[in-house]
């Protein structure tokens, strides 16, 4: 294995494995492959990886954002409610949405960085305040639909490809030069490593932990808006099923948990393969509950692959091959 | 027939060797000393022995049969327990849950019998004299002195036939230490072994019926104590005469003062310390382990609540945060921390990372991260300290631990500040990084960088420093220069006069 | 690269390393380390206090055992399923799969129970056993994997999730009048769940002084010291993650009683209020610290609020805002006490 493959080991599996669905996936849904098909693939994916755009940063930074779901549904619910069905308020409405989300990011970064809050803790509780915050102030009821050019965004196409889609792109060489070539991104992987050390090396947590809150916020506020655009609505309930898929995508794409390593050209590759096993749920009419069970089971395969056991095990399995051939070379 | 033989032991961490050939032979009944400098390999011997680590080579026999512990649990139920330097202490439980920690009297409906517990650990300390006040006490409370103790206690709770204490008195007093060194003896009548590992040569002989001396990973003699002088032991701890080890010091300190220190106090450990730093010079801290001198060096690099005022290069300090130090360029102050794993570097990282933590600025351009400029510096760093390592892009955690600490140094000589903050920089550092290190502080002086520097190693003190601030309780008991510093001179003034008894 | 095994062992916390160094100062009252180690739990007791003189303030009939009979039983699924979490956080982990398994405890009991006792009651053991199972296998993964709890549990809450769905796809199934009547039974003035809080009070003082319980809690509070004391990781965590499910399998029993019905979705209202309640108890995320009397206090301060909400004829959705901030002030006078003494060992 030459050495960028195995610095990228976690990576690289990731989109192998993405490769392996896809095609056995081809052979149970003959039509999967084609291209109306893989551009719905695109789109649905589109939607996972923006979410999981915000938490890979905070994943990779040593936190984890529990309050995505209810971000994404004040966005959307917020958006629709303003708009009220018309696009003209989209102008200061969606700028001001996103910055709302960013906000939201930002206080869960000051109470983790500045107060010392587990993570968990407060994504969870700033999670709970926005739901009953939000329902406090619609009553409950589902609001409005979505105006006309939220919903161009979300299914609408440029030539062949739709828009989400290259909106995702863009973001994700963003999200990919932050990583890797500026300072945040240096100094985002440190902290994640080791605050300590971070700390005592003169680096800005407080600073670099906030904004990798405020960026998960962001992607948070802005695929909420961008989903509305593609069920037609807002709903309540409709930002529940990214915690899962956004954490997932990060650790499917070989991020560790704890902080400190990954990329988010993984949690692309981890954003198709969850896609992709949605997509299997009609193709092999499998029920939902199947699907739980293959999510649950291919989280729990891919981490460990990536997990240190196993490359322990797959060292030892060398070792043991190579003593297993004792006269290759030697006279 | 030895209590306990070993022979042709060898040990492996990744690329780096820490034993090979290692052999050792003690009776029951004895103190036996073992002596090696830091990264000769006696913790990781240690470790073998109280089954923590297994060999990867080599024969260990104990009461005449094979001793092959696949854990500390069953080297301890083999009869053998240590007090490793790295407490194995369990900070939420009280101290007499921790000594009888898994082995606790049951009632039977299978809970811990308190009474019973408590009985016990009074006796235990009765027995052996321990100076510990409340057991109901939870230990992450306690000093590192205490913790220490209750250490020892846990292994003696289990009656052992070897005892190993690893460097167990360099958190204690003077007091303790007395205790310490009487118990060792008593064990030793009673008919058990006790292997001693320390620095201070003078318990050694003190205490020690036999010497085995370690270098580089291997053993190269083993002595009665009678038969051998201090000076044979240390030239065979290094491998070399002493002086050679230090280099020449010349007079660089300039009349400019780098760092006045006036009235700095912090928490409960640093009281009131008033010190000058100057320019050109090599300022050593000594002391007693816990008597402030870890607090000195955080306050001075700006982490934790400190109060008093401190005047760098003449201009009044303010702010806070290691941040804020590293971020004044030649007018910044540097840190080399004490724990060079969890405070100094990113295990996981690249070396390259890892130099240019604290200069990110300095390599990025209109927002972006310039490779090549980085790699310029990170060459430049490499090549200035001869750091041995494959490549820049090797993971830090696997350089030794010279390497490691010169990676660190790296880090702090690209802020470019001119006052660095060393806290025991050769420690656990091998013999030849050691020197290396000296001659660089040196080098740096000369440059006109004002260094402090901390060690728990007396003669290095003695040989490298300019002049000596020796710390008790807090504050500076006395400042010791030219022909005053000296090891027993640092240890009167680091004693009150009631300590300095016996 | 230490050879010794601690070193590669999954820690589930954000927090593996020494504290950052802060700039804040330490309480000034340390000599009364009584109170300042007791200071999340106090705080808690304190919050209840108040929001229990607010409730009985707004109406009448707070201070009888009626209320409290309703109360307990309001909290119980709750409680149930926060005990076994408290066991994981001392451990210093977490368990999220405690979702799927609420869920599916309660579905299979909705479509295996019958009507009558003979067909109830091997399914009445044969569900916690499930949950003890189950949690011993996510012990199992995180300790042979490597992996971290969050991950694991993570995992495993979606396989229980699924095996919920596929054995009953919609809320529905039907449970003995029997089973009912029992859970919301009374005696000697006592419903149900009083006794099985009385109960759960033996059972924590009893565990909490055995070694295992012990150990548990060494575990979490130094796992490497753990482990040089001999600890076995790998069943300390088979054994707390086992207790985890077996407690998280009582509580979808209990929850059968209350609703008469099995859900395959229920379980994940669980989770997070399961973690808060032992939160805002004082149990600290990073192990080590607490007990199951904290854990009581936070889950009953979180169904008081649920009261005080709907007295207050609020919309119901200030539940979720009080709770949450309640635990945030919960957790900060946590994090403020924590620092007053070092933690790690050195």
């Amino acid at each position: 294995m030459t050495p960028f493959l195995s610095r990228h080991r976690a990576i690289v599996l990731a989109y192998l494995g993405m490769l392996v669905l896809l095609f056995l996936t081809s052979f149970f849904s003959p039509g999967f492959l084609s291209v109306n098909h893989l551009r719905t693939m695109a789109v649905l994916a589109a939607f996972v990886g923006i979410v999981a755009l915000g938490q890979t940063f905070v994943i990779i930074g040593g936190g984890i954002d529990l309050s995505v779901p209810w971000v994404l549904n004040c966005a959307a619910i917020l958006m629709t409610l303003v708009a009220n069905g018309q696009d003209q308020p989209l102008i200061y409405a969606v700028p001001l949405i996103l910055a709302a989300g960013a906000a939201v990011g930002a206080i869960n970064g000051a109470g983790i960085a500045l107060f010392g809050v587990p993570p968990i803790i407060m994504t969870l509780a700033v999670n709970v305040i926005l739901q009953g915050g939000i329902l406090v102030y619609t009553g409950g009821t589902p609001p409005a639909t979505a105006p006309a050019l939220i919903q161009f965004l979300a299914v609408g196409r440029v030539g062949p490809v739709p828009v989400v889609a290259l909106l995702w792109l863009t973001l994700a060489l963003a999200a990919s030069l932050l990583l890797s070539k500026t300072p945040f991104g240096r100094r985002l992987y440190a902290v994640g490593t080791s605050a300590v050390v971070a700390e005592f090396s003169g680096v800005p947590i407080v600073q670099t932990t906030m904004l990798a809150y405020t960026l998960s916020g962001f992607t948070a506020a802005l695929a909420g808006m961008l989903l509305t655009g593609f069920t037609a609505q807002a709903y309540l309930g409709m930002g529940d099923p990214y915690l899962f898929t956004s954490i997932a995508a990060v650790a499917i794409g070989g991020a560790s948990i704890l902080g400190g390593s990954g990329h988010y050209v993984g949690t692309i590759a981890g954003a198709f393969v969850l896609t992709i096993l949605t997509g299997l749920l009609p193709a092999l009419r499998l029920s939902n509950g199947a699907l739980l069970i293959v999510y649950g089971v291919v989280i729990l395969i891919t981490v460990s692959l990536a997990s240190e056991a196993f490359s322990d095990l797959a060292a030892a399995i060398r070792g043991a091959l190579r003593r297993a051939e004792p006269q290759k070379g030697e006279t | 027939m030895a209590l306990l033989e070993v022979s042709a032991v060898n040990k492996r961490f990744g690329g780096i060797t820490a034993l090979h050939n290692a052999a050792f032979r003690a009776e029951a009944g004895e103190v036996h000393a073992l002596i090696g400098e830091n990264g000769a390999g006696k913790s990781t011997f240690i470790q073998i022995l109280a089954g923590a680590v297994r060999p990867d080579a080599g024969t260990i026999q104990f009461k005449g049969a094979p001793f092959t512990a696949q854990n500390p649990s069953a080297a301890q139920a083999a009869g053998i327990s240590a007090v490793f330097q790295e407490l194995s202490l369990i900070p939420d439980l009280t101290i007499e849950q921790n000594i009888w920690f898994r082995r606790e009297a049951l009632t039977p409906f299978g809970t811990v019998r308190a009474g019973g517990m408590r009985r016990e650990t009074l006796a235990l300390f009765d027995r052996y004299g321990f100076p510990i006040a409340r057991p109901d006490r939870e230990v992450r409370r306690l000093t590192l002195a205490d913790r220490q103790l209750v250490e020892i206690a846990k292994a003696l709770a289990r009656d052992p036939t070897v005892l190993i204490l690893d460097e167990a008195t360099s958190a204690l007093a003077p007091r303790e230490t007395e205790w310490l060194l009487a118990l060792a003896a008593n064990l030793a009548s009673e008919g058990k072994l006790v292997i001693y590992i320390s620095h201070r040569l003078q318990e050694v002989r003190h205490v020690a019926k036999r010497i085995t001396v370690f270098r580089n990973g291997t053993t190269v003699a083993e002595h009665d104590t009678d038969a051998v002088s201090e000076d044979e032991i240390i030239a065979e701890m290094l491998g070399r005469r002493l002086e050679r080890l230090y280099p020449e010091r010349k007079a660089t300190a300039t009349r400019r003062v780098a760092l006045r220190v006036r009235g700095l106090s912090a928490g409960q450990r640093l009281a009131h310390v008033d010190i000058d730093l100057r320019e050109g010079e090599v300022l050593g801290v000594g002391g007693l382990q816990g008597h402030g001198q870890r607090e000195l060096f955080q306050a001075l690099f700006g982490i934790g609540r400190a109060r008093g005022t401190v005047e760098l290069w003449g201009k009044p300090l303010t702010g806070h945060g290691p941040r804020q130090r590293l971020s004044g360029g030649r007018d910044g102050i540097a840190l080399v921390p004490e724990d060079r794993r969890g405070q100094g570097l990113l295990l996981s990282k690249s070396v390259a990372e890892n130099l240019t933590l604290s200069v990110i600025p300095r390599f990025s351009r209109r927002g972006f991260l310039s490779g090549s400029r980085e790699r310029a510096l990170v060459d430049d760093m490499i090549r200035f300290l001869r750091i041995k390592a494959r490549t820049p892009d090797q993971l830090a955690g696997t350089l030794s631990g010279g390497n490691q600490q010169k990676v660190i140094f790296g880090k702090m000589l690209l802020t470019e500040a001119r006052v660095l903050l060393l806290y025991d920089p050769t420690r656990g550092v091998d013999v030849g990084t050691k020197g290396e290190i000296f001659v660089l502080m040196r080098e740096l002086a000369a440059k006109g960088y004002a260094i402090l520097f901390y060690s728990s190693d007396l003669p290095e003190l003695v040989h490298v420093a300019d002049r000596v601030a020796v710390m008790r309780n807090g504050s500076i008991a006395a400042v010791l220069a030219g022909d005053a510093i000296s090891e027993e001179g640092i240890l009167k003034a680091a004693m009150s006069a009631s300590e300095r008894s016996g | 690269m230490t050879e010794v095994g601690w070193a590669k062992r999954s820690v589930p916390t954000r927090r593996d390393q020494p504290a950052v160094p802060r700039r804040v100062s330490r309480l000034r009252f340390a000599h009364s380390t009584f109170l300042v180690d007791r200071a999340p739990f106090l705080v808690a007791c304190l919050m209840l206090a108040v929001l229990v003189a607010i409730y009985g303030a707004l109406r009448d009939g707070v201070f009888t055992l009626e209320e409290l009979n309703l109360d307990a039983a309001a909290s119980m699924a709750l409680l149930l399923a926060a005990t076994g979490q408290t066991i994981v956080l001392l451990r210093g982990g977490i368990d999220l799969s405690i979702g799927g398994m609420i869920s599916l405890g309660t579905v299979i009991a909705a479509t295996e129970f019958g009507d009558s006792w003979t067909t109830a009651l091997p399914w009445g053991i044969a569900i916690p056993v499930i949950g003890l199972l189950v949690g011993m296998t996510n012990g199992l993964l995180i300790s042979l994997l490597r992996l971290q709890p969050f991950l694991v549990t993570l995992a495993t809450w979606s396989i229980l999730s699924g095996a919920a769905l596929l054995i009953l796809p919609t809320d529905g199934g039907t449970l003995p009048q029997g089973w009912m009547a029992f859970g919301n039974a009374s005696l000697v003035g006592l419903s149900t769940s009083v006794w099985i809080l009385l109960v759960l009070f033996l059972f924590w003082l009893w565990f909490s002084k055995t070694r295992l319980g012990v150990t548990i809690r060494a575990t979490g509070s130094n796992e490497k010291s753990a482990f040089l004391s001999g600890v076995s990781i790998t069943f300390v965590n088979v054994a707390t993650y086992g207790l985890s499910g077996f407690f998280a399998a009582l509580a979808a029993l209990y929850l059968t009683t209350q609703t008469g019905s099995g859900s395959p979705t229920i379980g994940k209202d669980y989770i997070l209020p399961s973690v808060a309640a032992a939160v805002i108890g004082g149990i600290s995320l990073f192990g080590g610290r607490g007990g199951l009397a904290g854990t009581v206090i936070g889950a009953f301060i979180l169904t008081i609020i649920g009261n005080l909400v709907f007295v207050l004829s609020v919309s119901s959705y200030w539940q979720p805002i009080v709770s949450g901030v309640i635990l945030l002030v919960a957790v900060l006078a946590s994090s403020l006490a924590e620092r007053s003494a070092r933690r790690s060992v050195t």
